[in-house]
């Protein structure tokens, strides 16, 4: 019996996939959305988690760059 | 905007005249705030640096230079005047930011005070400044150079026989500031005071400021001399500096030149020394040196040099243009030797007239006059010394020294400073250093505790000058392995996070292929830094190579630094911070850069400076010579981590000096496999788990000191104080550990039994 969902495709670099699926092992079971992890660099997660992935991959790298204080 | 402020704006102080009754904030919101105030109109709509009012001169394109109403200039550095344009932007204003094809100054109060001691006047900086500027002089900007102007150079502090007199030929201003609380306090009344409100009246050889017909001759300026009436009071010798800081601009505005005129003191006895013909200062330590001796007497200040651009030669030649004795101050006794030695290589002086005073040797000079050289440390040790050391510092303290030469100005802590110029009395203060900046606001301390700047050189001048290494900088991207960024994000990693994005197994094969491609394709000298003493021990033992921390004893840093600069077979060594500041190792040109103290903007700076020593033949380096570059930084990054944040941040200071950073992200190459460690992924897991393993401590920075520049975590902080503070560099974490601390703890200064004869009365008679 074959079983089809409808998901996303990430495809990225090493860390990148280290932080997402550490992400989603930070969130409580009921809202965990990786499916599978593929391989190092490509995860298969569910569609909805798009912008939430985004945006906590953004507010990551603000973290770590330095702006000038103007 | 930018800020989000709306309501209120912080008032410029120049500006407080203004017709908005905006209440003059402090200096700290003066400097914070960019914005042009003018443009507040009564509908609250601002524009910020709006400069469509200024009016271009019509021939404005022969000259140099844009002046903005809030202060700020800017220079064009391709302009055929920029030499001259630049020489007097540097007297006048503070610089921000210095690349390669435009230049950003800033006037503040304390660098017109600085211009005005080395001897300009307010007529000639505005009229200067309105020659070169491509558009009509804004009003703000005159207003505030007179404004900011008016009361300098009305104060002296004079030593006379070891007493300290306020002197100044305005009887008037002499009241003024005695109305003041604490100098009033301070002063000393003569016995017999009789009228004249006390002041003591003498002709003095007074000086007319050379006119400055010329455009930009303000450098040589010539002195006459007249006779003029000068009042005076004597102050409490304990009490100078605070009198001196309430004399800065931001208290009663009269701050106190400091001058001495060497040659007529007859009563301090000459020194014979001179220097060799062989030193020839070059032009940039010919033009600091003019500034300080300007109008035939010597003034008090910093001279800011880059490292390598031969500091020493200007200290040397300043004492022996003084020839008095001359107290020299270094930050450890590796410098002190340093010193001793750069005094004999420059100049004429006599072996039994130099002597070195720290906790090994302990020398005096015979005769009358002489040099010595001693540490910060020593001079203001407040515990018992011995019988020895006690006499010599007696000796230090009843002298009258011509001239104080205080080295690495930079990182001795306020405090120290203090004592050690309340120690010691001298005509004359020279402060060197190569970054007057610390992120603690305690640089506008040096104002008043030393003299403003006298000189600021330009590293990229001096670069296309061939006069310190031509360096490419250079940022290498290591990405994190799986399994480290994995550990990297888990929470309960948090205090191990340094540890595992310096020991990211992709940093050390880049670290490793740095090494091997320097040592054998180019026979280069190597540097490795890491602040992490875990990482520190970790590569050198892997690598086989030796390394020098802070508990490496006196013995061994010295055999393996001789090893480092003879042997063939040593071409590489790891220091930890021990070797930011003070190890002098001219043969090393290139530095990589494993881990470091956070977002240190100094520490960078402190570190490139090991290698800017120039290197090769003089016409290699010039610019078209053989080589472009000679010298190599390396800063090895792991991706995604916080040490992006502080990498970026660390390096404003050199971008501010005009340095590029190259990004470089493929390295190892993908080829190099199993040549470089940590190839297997078996390899990778058991160095995670060392490191895992080990305790938090071992994994730590190597912490000596409290730690000033954590507050550099806090993004977007908005750096206030001054212009100096724009620049970078944080406290004064370094200096310590370097020290005799490690030796026999004399270095230590808390804690420690006051010296009896110091105590107060109050408690004399208890410990009696």
């Amino acid at each position: 019996m074959v079983n089809a969902t409808k998901g996303l495709f990430i495809s990225c670099d090493i860390p990148m996939a280290q932080f997402i699926i550490n992400y989603n092992n930070s969130l409580p079971p009921s809202q965990k959305f990786i499916i599978h992890v593929l391989d190092g660099t490509h995860l298969f997660v569910q569609q909805h988690a798009a912008e939430m992935i985004r945006s906590a991959i953004s507010e990551f790298r603000d973290q770590n760059s330095y702006e000038k204080p103007t | 905007m930018g800020h989000g402020e709306k309501s209120h704006r912080p008032s410029k102080k120049h500006k407080s005249s203004a017709k908005e009754s905006i209440p003059v904030e402090d200096y700290e919101a003066y400097v914070g705030g960019e914005e042009l105030d003018d443009d507040v109109r009564g509908d609250g709509e601002v524009k910020k640096r709006d400069f469509t009012k200024l009016e271009l001169k019509p021939d404005h394109m022969n000259r140099p230079l844009w002046a903005c109403a809030d202060g700020r200039i800017f220079l064009e550095t391709f302009s055929a005047l920029y030499k001259q344009a630049y020489d007097f932007l540097i007297a006048i204003a503070e610089p921000v930011c210095r690349p390669e094809s435009m230049h950003e100054y800033n006037l503040t109060p304390h660098s017109l005070y600085a211009a005005v001691s080395v001897g300009l006047e307010t007529q000639t900086i505005i009229s200067v400044l309105d020659k070169l500027s491509k558009t009509k002089l804004p009003k703000e900007m005159i207003d505030f150079i007179h404004g900011s102007t008016a009361n300098y150079g009305k104060v002296k502090l004079v030593l006379k026989k070891n007493r300290y007199y306020v002197e100044s030929p305005f009887p008037e201003v002499l009241k003024k500031l005695l109305r003041d609380d604490v100098i009033s306090k301070s002063r000393i009344i003569p016995e017999g005071a009789n009228g004249n409100g006390g002041f003591t009246i003498s002709k003095t050889l007074g000086e007319i400021a050379a006119d400055s017909s010329g455009l930009l001759n303000e450098a040589e300026l010539a002195a006459a001399a007249e006779e003029k009436e000068t009042h005076a009071f004597e102050i409490d010798p304990s009490q100078v500096e605070k009198v001196k800081e309430r004399c800065l601009p931001n208290a009663l505005n009269y701050p106190m030149l400091e001058e001495y005129d060497f040659r007529n003191d007859t009563v301090n006895p000459d020194l014979d020394m001179e220097l060799k013909p062989q030193a020839q200062p070059r032009p940039y330590q010919e033009k600091s040196l003019s500034k300080m001796f300007g109008n035939g007497r010597a003034r008090s200040g910093i001279i800011v040099l880059p490292c390598g651009a031969g500091k020493s030669l200007v200290g040397v030649s300043a004492a022996s243009r003084i020839k008095k004795s001359c107290l020299c101050l270094a930050t450890n006794a590796v410098s002190v030797d340093q010193w001793a030695f750069q005094f004999k290589l420059w100049s004429t002086i006599r072996d039994e007239h130099i002597c070195r005073f720290t906790s090994d040797s302990k020398e005096r000079f015979r005769g009358n006059a002489g040099v010595v050289v001693t540490t910060y440390n020593m001079v203001a040790f407040g515990g018992k010394r011995s019988e020895e050391s006690e006499k010599i510092i007696e000796e230090i303290r009843n002298r009258e020294w011509g001239l104080l030469l205080m080295d690495e100005v930079h990182v001795v802590p306020a405090q120290m400073f203090r004592k050690v110029i309340a120690i010691t009395k001298s005509h004359c203060k020279l402060g060197l250093t190569a970054t007057l900046v610390r992120e603690d606001e305690r640089i506008t301390d040096l104002n008043f505790l030393i003299g403003p700047k006298l000189y600021e050189a330009n590293w990229l001048d001096l670069v296309k000058g061939g006069f310190i290494a031509n360096v490419q900088c250079a940022e290498v991207w290591c990405p994190m392995t799986k399994e480290f960024f994995a550990e990297y994000l888990k929470k309960e990693n948090s205090k191990k996070k340094q540890a595992l994005y310096v020991m990211n197994p992709n940093k050390f094969r880049a670290c490793e292929f740095l090494i091997r491609f320097h040592e054998q394709q180019r026979g280069d000298k190597i540097i490795v830094f890491a602040d992490n003493l875990f990482a520190l021990t970790e590569y050198a033992m892997k690598l086989r190579k030796p390394m020098i921390y802070g508990a490496t004893s006196h013995v061994e840093r010295t055999k393996i630094l001789e090893a480092f600069k003879t042997s063939r077979d040593v071409n590489t060594v790891f220091l930890s911070k021990v070797g930011d500041n003070s190890i002098d190792i001219p043969e090393a040109n290139v530095i990589i850069q494993i881990s470091s103290h956070a977002g240190s903007r100094r520490q960078e700076a402190q570190r490139l400076g090991r290698i800017l020593r120039a290197k090769g033949k003089l016409r290699d380096r010039m610019a078209g010579g053989k080589e472009e570059y000679n010298a190599f930084f390396y800063s090895l990054v792991s991706t995604d981590t916080q040490e992006m944040y502080y990498s970026t941040k660390r390096q404003q200071f050199l971008i501010d000096q005009g340095y590029s950073f190259k990004v470089i992200t493929s390295l190892p190459p993908p080829d190099s496999g199993a040549d470089l460690s940590y190839h297997r992924l078996d390899e990778q897991l058991h160095l995670l788990t060392k490191v895992l393993t080990a305790g938090d401590d071992a994994v730590g920075l190597e912490q000596l000191d409290e730690d000033v520049d954590d507050i550099a975590l806090h993004k977007s902080r908005r750096f206030s104080g001054s212009m100096s503070a724009m620049s970078g560099a944080n406290g004064m974490v370094y200096m310590e550990y370097s020290t005799g601390k490690n030796k026999n703890g004399k270095g230590q200064m808390k804690s420690k039994p006051k010296d009896p004869a110091k105590r107060h009365h109050l408690f004399k008679k208890r410990f009696a």
